[in-house]
């Protein structure tokens, strides 16, 4: 479109960079913490902290709680338009049980998944969730947000934005464009091997931004590609459902020959029947996989069509011995306990794409792995934040004298989205330690409350980067910048603290007793802190240098 | 890029190309490729991965031609026809394999 195609290149990547890059350093950001979940999840949840746990016994602990628990009230809101006439007090019948947990948590995620009556669409499960202490099946209260996998990682695949699947929408769009960004970035330099080892810092903000950008870029693009492709390919099914669409036939087609294959019913008989022992079950599901030579431990347990004639027990396995999500599934009848299938080993395609997801979900047991990927993330967050600086820093001296607001506005969101967007985090985790253990009546849960305080801070972070941007209008930098870094340093601070003062775990204690999921991220966040507090000083030296530098231009100018 | 001179309506119609056509011109793929690798005999679910992983690839490569690509109309008529008449195909072929 431009004269040639290298220009139309640098112009894709600036603009559709620019635009989608405050949506993906959010996307990066926040897969960087998800990394980490289930230990942000320990740090938000004191009753959680204690070892992860085995699946424990179903017939003695989870089956009493599985029969016990029905739809919340937040759920049962949420199915009301889709009924005709009232819901029923209490659900009767269960289509589906389900227990999930990982090498990495100590609670037990349980679901049930009840038939709705009088449901508009047929298939219609309302779900009751509850999470317990494995060890003996206390529930933890309802209203209690795991801030990490239960805030922070929905956020980074679909924004929390549910309406619609809109959020998903948003973030895959953005993940094509980090792959368009790559290409185009790629195209436009050339020199990539150069690349890797060019950083002069004491060169102009605008070329050390350049280098920081390209540095970055670089030396993590393997990374940069993969996880926003893999990303995409986990949600396929949203972004192209050809299956539930154009192509519905032919899916009901092989649903219909995968059901007799597998011998798995796909309806439940009518006919009431009791349920064996299915701690016999995983123990058989055990031995199975322990004769192919794999890692027994339990991942995914759950029974389909419960109590019913037609009734069958899935026992996954958590694939911690390698990359791709395999489950290695064995299903036995309910009612007998009687062998029905053993998933058998995956096609090439199902391998791929079972690496594939793999290697972005990350289920394996490697730590030094797993902070490589936070690492990347981060990168990936260098990345896109230093493309902002170079393009406010770019043209904010041309903006000025064109009394043009753009190189303004671009750095208030980019204040927004860098700076702001880890203050709201640290809000989050404020707030989860101040808030009240139990929420007056009348109050929203305090799940709630945590997230409403998790947007308002970021809202406000937002106000303040419009605010003190101002000079960047005359084509200073933004005092924005430092004040935030400043109040990172304190927030960081303020978070471990609050959370020895709430829960006594003080730094000593954890690292004594080797417990890192809660003294890994109290050191992230003081970490942070000194960053945040060795940036506003950089900053402050650039301000002193930045003004040095504008009354030497108006003496040149006077003389 | 001191020199752009192009209009706003051709850098919205290029975009829409971009984004629209690429997704026309994906679903079509998508939906083509895995109806033929169903009818070679493969299983539903990895036709319908396998697709979407090359689709994924194809979605890219039709972005960066969309904004590369000198003459806008026949970007916009390879996109949007070649989707189309892909999603026709996978149709027919549907209906011959169910």
């Amino acid at each position: 479109m431009f004269q040639n195609f290298r220009l139309s290149m640098a112009w894709l990547h600036t603009w559709f960079g620019l635009v989608l890059g405050f949506v993906l350093i959010v996307v990066f950001f926040f897969g960087a913490m998800s990394v980490f979940d289930r230990e942000i999840d320990r740090w938000s949840i004191p009753a959680s902290r204690f070892e992860p746990q085995p699946m424990p016994s179903f017939d003695k602990l989870l089956r009493p709680i599985f029969e016990d628990m029905q739809p919340l009230e937040p759920a049962r809101a949420a199915m009301r338009d889709h009924v005709n006439g009232p819901l029923p007090d209490k659900f009767t019948v269960p289509s589906s049980w389900g227990a999930y947990t990982t090498h990495r948590d100590p609670v037990l995620s349980l679901f049930v998944g009840y038939e709705v009556p009088n449901a508009k669409l047929p298939e219609t499960n309302i779900f009751a969730l509850r999470t317990v202490d494995p060890r003996n099946g206390t529930a933890l209260p309802d209203d209690r947000l795991k801030v990490g996998s239960g805030f922070f990682y929905p956020l980074h695949y679909s924004l929390t934005l549910e309406w619609k699947n809109l959020g998903y929408w948003i973030v895959g769009f953005a993940a094509l464009m980090m792959l368009v960004g790559l290409v185009t970035g790629v195209v436009m330099h050339r020199k990539l091997f150069r690349e890797l080892f060019t950083f002069r810092p004491n060169k102009s903000t605008q070329r050390s931004m350049l280098d920081m950008h390209n540095l970055t870029g670089v030396v993590a693009l393997p990374f940069h590609f993969f996880f926003a492709f893999t990303g995409l390919v986990i949600f396929a099914g949203i972004y192209f459902p050809v299956a539930h669409t154009q192509l519905e036939p032919l899916h009901e087609q092989h649903e219909v020959i995968d059901a007799q294959k597998t011998g798995l019913p796909h309806d439940r008989a009518g006919v009431a029947a009791p349920i064996a022992s299915v701690d016999a079950m995983v123990a058989e599901a055990q031995r199975r996989w322990a004769a192919k030579g794999m890692a027994g431990d339990v991942g995914f347990l759950s029974l389909v069509h419960v109590g019913d004639r037609n009734g069958y027990v899935s026992v996954y396995r958590a694939g911690t011995d390698r990359i791709a999500l395999t489950g290695e599934g064995i299903h036995f009848k309910a009612s007998t306990g009687e062998l029905l299938r053993e998933d058998p080993p995956p096609t090439v395609v199902g391998r791929i794409n079972e690496f594939l997801t793999g290697l972005h979900l990350q289920h394996f047991r490697h730590w030094l792995l797993r902070w490589l990927y936070v690492l990347g993330g981060l990168l990936g967050c260098v990345c896109i934040a230093t493309g902002f600086l170079f393009f406010v820093e770019k043209r904010k001296r041309q903006h000025a004298k064109q009394h043009s607001n753009g190189a303004r506005l671009v750095d208030a969101l980019a204040v927004t989205t860098v700076t702001g967007m880890l203050i709201a985090a640290l809000g989050i985790m404020i707030a989860n330690r101040l808030l009240p253990d139990v929420m007056p009546a009348g109050w929203p849960w305090r799940g709630d409350m945590e997230q409403y305080c998790f947007w308002g801070v970021w809202a406000l972070a937002m106000a303040h980067a419009f605010w003190r941007t101002a000079p960047v209008a005359e084509g200073h930098l933004a005092p924005a910048w430092r004040e935030q870094c400043l109040a990172i340093a304190v927030l960081a601070v303020v978070a471990p603290v609050l959370n020895w003062i709430t829960t006594g775990d003080h730094l000593l204690r954890t690292i004594g007793n080797g417990y890192w999921p809660v003294a890994g991220i109290d050191l992230f966040m003081l970490t942070s802190a000194g960053i945040a507090l060795l940036a506003a000083r950089k900053l402050k030296q650039r301000v002193a240098v930045d003004a040095h530098a504008n009354v030497t231009r108006a003496e040149v100018n006077h003389a | 890029m001191a020199t752009v001179t192009v209009s706003r309506l051709h850098i919205a119609s290029r975009a829409a190309a971009a984004i629209l056509g690429g997704y026309a011109f994906t679903w079509g793929a998508i939906v083509f490729g895995a109806a033929l690798l169903v009818a070679a005999g493969m299983d539903f679910h990895d036709a319908e991965h396998l697709a979407s992983i090359v689709g994924f690839l194809i979605f890219l490569t039709a972005f960066l031609s969309a904004f590369g690509v000198r003459q806008l109309q026949r970007v916009w008529l390879v996109l949007l026809g070649g989707g189309a008449l892909m999603t026709a195909a996978a149709s027919l072929l549907q209906s011959q394999l169910v």
